[in-house]
């Protein structure tokens, strides 16, 4: 019996000592990622609201943490990569965004869905981030929500004196080095090893999404930025020239980098959820009394034809009738013959080359308080700020297509990678099956698919879900460029917005 | 025969360590030699392995019973993601109890009671949560079998296989869904214990003192859980509706079996045995839960595949009370090329397996200790649950086990 007991302890001894656990031909593990030709152990992102990490309307604790230069970030970590600083959101202690000025509030809160109304809406509570509560920089995350190019450069961007004038920025104010220090002197002073610069957007954006009511520089040929509105579009050459200057100021210290390009007006949400035509008609006695509403004017414009005031084109586009099914909105268009002489407005119906921005969901179809008859969108034309008309939109896009020869551009001669943010937002809008053959789609607002919606609430930004699709692509790009070898996320771990029972 | 009684009491049963959820450790004395038990007559333990050969024991009464201790370790890593993972498996310890009685010259009663199929396996904070959390399988089987002897060289058996059984298992509802406290939602499905009913034919031919062949086909069995329990955990306010605790229904079959052995003593004191099994695992094609509730049933596609093991084992009498057993075998992995699911992670696997026999004149003690070398693969699975489309779970997996296990057998005429 003895002789047992000492084989059975000899087989338990042996067992545990070869109980130790499987191992990989080749684990995973420090030595998997590398970062090429690059040096990531100082990261510096700089940008607008799509580098800050902005989403659902506004700037939130959770959404900063998940910007996509802090999840690039997360990654470049595994090959030398540093710490990453964002700029102070502590005090978002209810995590809602928005801003305050003291009790006034300056900046509203993020956008979540109301389950109880089914829209989104600014959810209904108080913003705890002060623009007093100052946290100076650098970071290394130096996106600031709403530049434009030229204010990368412009000291007194950070000063809280210049609020009242509209030329500070809030976000800016609150962790600028010193009120006149400007956003590349503070990503220069961050010392970056590498960076990425993705800015521009806003400099076509905001004209874009006021439905074109700024100037369009390009055409009024002013190339003097502090005359220009906040909806405007930048002058090619203002954009050519502040973003040499960028560009040449973070590679001063020989830093690589990733310039991202602007993505085209039509690839976001805000302009592709309302269509032209969003008024059904079903039945005729309806369809009959619009006609007739309109063809008073249907003859002023034949009459101005007959006169040669305009062309047989124009008379066309301008004939507005209707008919049983969808039909196109009325629409001003201020680039069309001025017929005011003949009491005729502005106005056509929209085709599919005209685009609705999404906040006209709130007037389309909404009847007018002082005369119930007149809808706004059929018998009240829709105003300019509500479309972005064709002539407005070949604008917008020739000014991108400047921008983006620029930085394609400079890549070259500075030897710097691109990342192509206009294809892949394109895709990102369009719907897309990424790596792992998870499928996100365009269907915005459509209530059923929310999870599977990479831009946010407010039609412009993406959800952090989208942002870790971004963060990958810049992955490919900085593995392509430089020969690093970096881990990718996965998209789907990441949050999109708030859906709340009530609000 | 207290301390024995007493582990019996702290059951849990198998982890991953067969092809598939199979647990092939029902013998300490044939799995010293590669569980190659087919053509081995010598103690109860032909009870499971062919009831046939009961008719050819030496002794009138037999009994034996053990238990094993499965440490099982499976890795998982990815490097597109930076992913390195590995199981927290619990110990199993899945057990047996044979009896059989010889009741007259032709005619021989069998009675098994086993636990060859089982699975637990425990991922924790991991990656894949989305796919399982936890999974357990515990599974009875009850085997009473009648033999007949035709000949001194012939006998044939026939068993009906009772079989009690359930499944819990954890998953999280997708990759990103949280409750209103942060924590990810998963659900929690327990099968209860539900019954089925099987059949077992085996043979048993020993031509010669030197030689012997065997034959067992067990059947399939399908445990069909009608009164599942489903319960969700961190769900948000907005849900709250919707995945409320429901009952659910779910099949789990268990495949049949057919194995094929030979056994030759060349001298008296060795003894080589060959075993052959096919397992038709492709009775497994997917696991389908309904929920009685509306919500839309869970699919898995399975599309497990038929496996084949061949094992060979050696005895070795070292003197008239002490014996060695060596043995090896190769086991398939049934799980087929993109449906592999880490809930029952098996791989293709070397076997290798050492035991020791202490024969005294009523009692025998057999220990074993099994090996069970996993073969690194790269496989993927597609999972479900989030929209329109699956998504693709995949990357490296490895895996090992040891497996000691200790057994008592006692014979008397």
């Amino acid at each position: 019996m003895k002789k047992i007991i000492y084989i059975l302890v000899g087989l338990l001894v042996a067992s545990s000592f070869t109980a130790c656990e499987p191992e990989f031909s080749n684990p995973v593990g420090d030595n998997s990622y590398t970062s090429g030709d690059a040096d990531f152990s100082n990261y510096v992102a700089v940008g607008n609201s799509l580098t800050a990490g902005y989403t659902n309307g506004t700037l939130y604790k959770s959404a900063q943490e998940n910007s996509f230069p802090a999840i690039l970030a997360e990654q470049l970590k595994l090959a030398g990569g540093g710490e990453f600083t964002q700029p102070f959101l502590d005090d978002d202690t209810n995590n809602v965004g928005g801003m305050v000025l003291g009790t006034t509030p300056i900046l509203p809160t993020k956008l979540v869905i109301d389950a109880s109304q089914g829209g989104p809406e600014r959810i209904s509570q108080i913003p705890t981030i002060d623009v007093t509560n100052i946290h100076p920089g650098p970071y290394n995350n130096m996106g600031v929500p709403g530049a434009k190019i030229y204010h990368l450069g412009f000291q007194g961007y950070g000063n809280i004196a210049n609020l009242p004038t509209g030329t500070a920025n809030p976000y800016f104010v609150r962790m600028a080095s010193a009120p006149n220090k400007s956003i590349v002197e503070d990503a220069v002073a961050a010392n970056p090893t590498f960076f990425t610069l993705w800015i521009g957007n806003n400099d076509v954006l905001w004209y874009a999404t006021s439905g074109g009511t700024g100037v369009d520089q390009n055409v009024a040929g002013n190339t003097n930025p502090t005359t220009y509105g906040p909806d405007d579009i930048t002058h090619v050459n203002v954009f050519g020239f502040a973003y040499q200057q960028i560009v040449d100021a973070l590679t001063a210290n020989g830093a690589k980098g990733v310039l991202a390009t602007i993505p085209d007006v039509a690839s976001v949400p805000y302009f592709t959820t309302i269509p032209y035509n969003p008024i059904p008609l079903t039945d005729q006695a309806t369809v009959d009394a619009l006609n007739t509403a309109y063809a008073q004017y249907n003859a002023g414009i034949q009459a101005a034809l007959q006169n040669n005031l305009i062309t047989q084109a124009e008379a066309d586009a301008r004939t507005i009738s209707f008919d049983l099914g969808a039909n196109a909105l009325v629409i001003e268009d201020e680039y069309l013959t001025d017929l005011s002489g003949l009491s005729l407005p502005s106005i056509r119906q929209a085709t599919a080359d005209d685009l609705v921005v999404l906040t006209a969901k709130s007037i389309i179809g909404v009847p007018d308080p002082s005369n119930p008859q007149l809808i706004h969108g059929i018998t009240i034309p829709l105003e300019d700020e509500w479309i972005l008309s064709k002539n407005e939109i070949s604008e917008v896009r020739a000014a991108t297509a400047g921008y983006n020869q620029i930085i394609n551009d400079i890549a070259t001669n500075k030897h710097l990678a691109v990342a192509d943010m206009a294809a892949l937002m394109e895709q990102m809008k369009n719907g897309l099956v990424i790596e792992d053959g998870s499928f996100y789609t365009a269907d915005y607002f459509n209530g059923t698919n929310l999870d599977n919606l990479l831009f946010g609430l407010d039609g412009v930004h993406p959800t952090p879900r989208g942002y870790a699709v971004i963060a990958n692509k810049f992955i490919d790009v900085i593995e392509r460029t430089y020969g690093a070898k970096l881990a990718k996320v996965i998209p789907a771990n990441y949050p999109t917005f708030d859906i709340l029972p009530t609000n | 025969m207290k301390k024995i009684l007493i582990v019996f009491v702290f059951i849990s049963f198998g982890s991953m360590y067969a092809g598939g959820y199979r647990v092939a450790l029902q013998g300490q004395r044939m799995l010293g030699m590669a569980h190659a038990g087919l053509s081995v007559f010598n103690n109860a333990e032909t009870a499971f392995f062919n009831p046939a050969g009961i008719a050819f024991l030496d002794n009138k009464f037999n009994f034996s019973f053990g238990v094993s201790g499965i440490m099982s370790h499976v890795k998982f890593q990815n490097e597109r993601y930076n992913w390195a993972y590995e199981t927290d498996n619990p110990i199993g310890t899945p057990f047996y109890l044979y009896a059989a009685y010889q009741v007259d010259k032709n005619v021989s009663l069998g009675l098994a009671v086993y636990t060859p199929f089982g699975s637990s396996t425990v991922w924790n904070n991991w990656t894949g949560s989305d796919i399982v959390n936890e999974i357990s399988m515990k599974v009875f089987f009850i085997q009473p079998s009648l033999t007949y002897k035709f000949s001194d060289m012939l006998s044939m058996s026939a068993s009906l296989i009772m079989v009690y059984g359930g499944v819990s298992y954890n998953k999280n509802i997708n990759r990103y869904l949280t409750g209103d406290n942060g924590e990810k939602t998963n659900a929690q499905l327990d099968s209860g214990i539900t019954g089925a009913a099987g059949y077992d034919f085996s043979l048993a031919f020993r031509p010669s003192d030197k030689i012997s062949f065997g034959l067992n086909y067990r059947s399939s069995v399908t445990l069909d859980a009608k009164y599942g329990k489903a319960e969700f955990n961190n769900v948000p306010a907005i849900l709250s509706n919707k995945l409320k605790t429901t009952a659910f229904s779910a099949k789990l079959p268990m495949p049949a079996e057919l194995g094929i052995g030979f056994s030759v003593k060349p001298t008296d004191k060795l003894l080589l045995a060959l075993d052959y099994n096919y397992t038709y695992w492709s009775i497994y094609e997917e696991l389908r839960i309904e929920f009685k509730n509306g919500l839309p049933p869970s699919v898995a596609n399975k599309s497990y595949k038929n496996t084949s093991t061949i094992r060979f084992g050696a005895e070795y009498q070292l003197n008239d009370k002490m014996f060695v057993r060596a043995g090896y075998y190769y086991d398939q992995s049934p799980l087929t090329e993109g449906h592999f699911s880490p809930e029952t992670p098996s791989l293709d696997s070397n076997n290798y397996t050492f035991g020791f026999g202490y024969q005294m004149k009523k009692w025998a003690v057999d220990i074993s200790l099994l090996y069970v070398d996993g073969q690194e693969r790269t496989d993927y699975t597609f999972v479900k649950g989030e929209g329109p489309s699956a998504h693709k779970f995949g990357g490296t997996y490895v895996s090992n086990a040891i497996i000691p296990g200790i057994g008592f057998s006692y014979s008397i005429n």
